[in-house]
């Protein structure tokens, strides 16, 4: 699964500490996000999705070949 | 409290209950060191409860479920070769005199490593139905 987060975190100028304080979760776990090592659970991409005001899939991507 | 400093509240409680266990064991009591596990539990439950910081999301709690699900099968495994060695040595050597103490805790061994598989089982199934339709 590829995602586009570290881009709207960019235009939303949000850190990794920032996104992860507002989504409850650790800063690792954004990373991991980030660097593709973890997929989150629909719930946590919602709420990802919803913070950047965009839909899930403009924010993850489902690689078809990896899948 | 910040997370480093719960961590270091964690570390500071397990060097306590170290000394404790060890006077304990000079005083042959095991009171003392029963009472300041109970309370170490407790202490770092409260600590962990008043923290500012997230310390356990999803992605921890998924590496807690793998970690677990990996020590369970290779302690089972482990313990289950060790239980059949137990008895091979209880045995003796071509069954002519068997060592009767040490065989009952090999058995006893399996018959605890039969429980854990009984355990899993009824969990799995209790999880099913709670997960399933």
């Amino acid at each position: 699964m590829k995602n586009k987060i570290k881009v709207y975190r960019a235009m939303h100028d949000l850190s990794q500490e920032a996104l992860a304080q507002k989504m409850g979760v650790t800063r690792q776990t954004i990373l991991a996000i980030e660097h593709g090592k973890y997929d989150p659970s629909l719930i946590l991409a919602a709420k990802i999705a919803k913070l950047f005001n965009v839909r899930i899939d403009d924010v993850f991507l489902l690689d078809t070949l990896e899948e | 409290m910040k997370r480093n400093y719960f961590y270091l509240f964690v570390a500071a409680v397990a060097f306590i209950e170290v000394v404790i266990f060890s006077v304990s064991v000079d005083i042959v009591d095991p009171l003392p060191s029963v009472l300041a596990i109970i309370l170490g539990i407790l202490g770092i439950y409260f600590v962990r409860m008043h923290l500012d910081e997230v310390i356990e999301d999803e992605r921890t709690q998924k590496i807690t479920e793998i970690t677990a699900l990996r020590t369970l099968q290779i302690s089972w495994v482990g313990l289950f070769l060790f239980a059949l060695w137990i008895i091979i040595e209880a045995l003796g050597e071509e069954f002519r005199h068997f060592n009767r103490p040490l065989g009952i805790f090999g058995f006893r061994l399996l018959a605890i490593l039969a429980g854990i598989i009984v355990l899993y089982v009824a969990l799995s199934i209790y999880y099913n139905k709670k997960y399933g339709v």
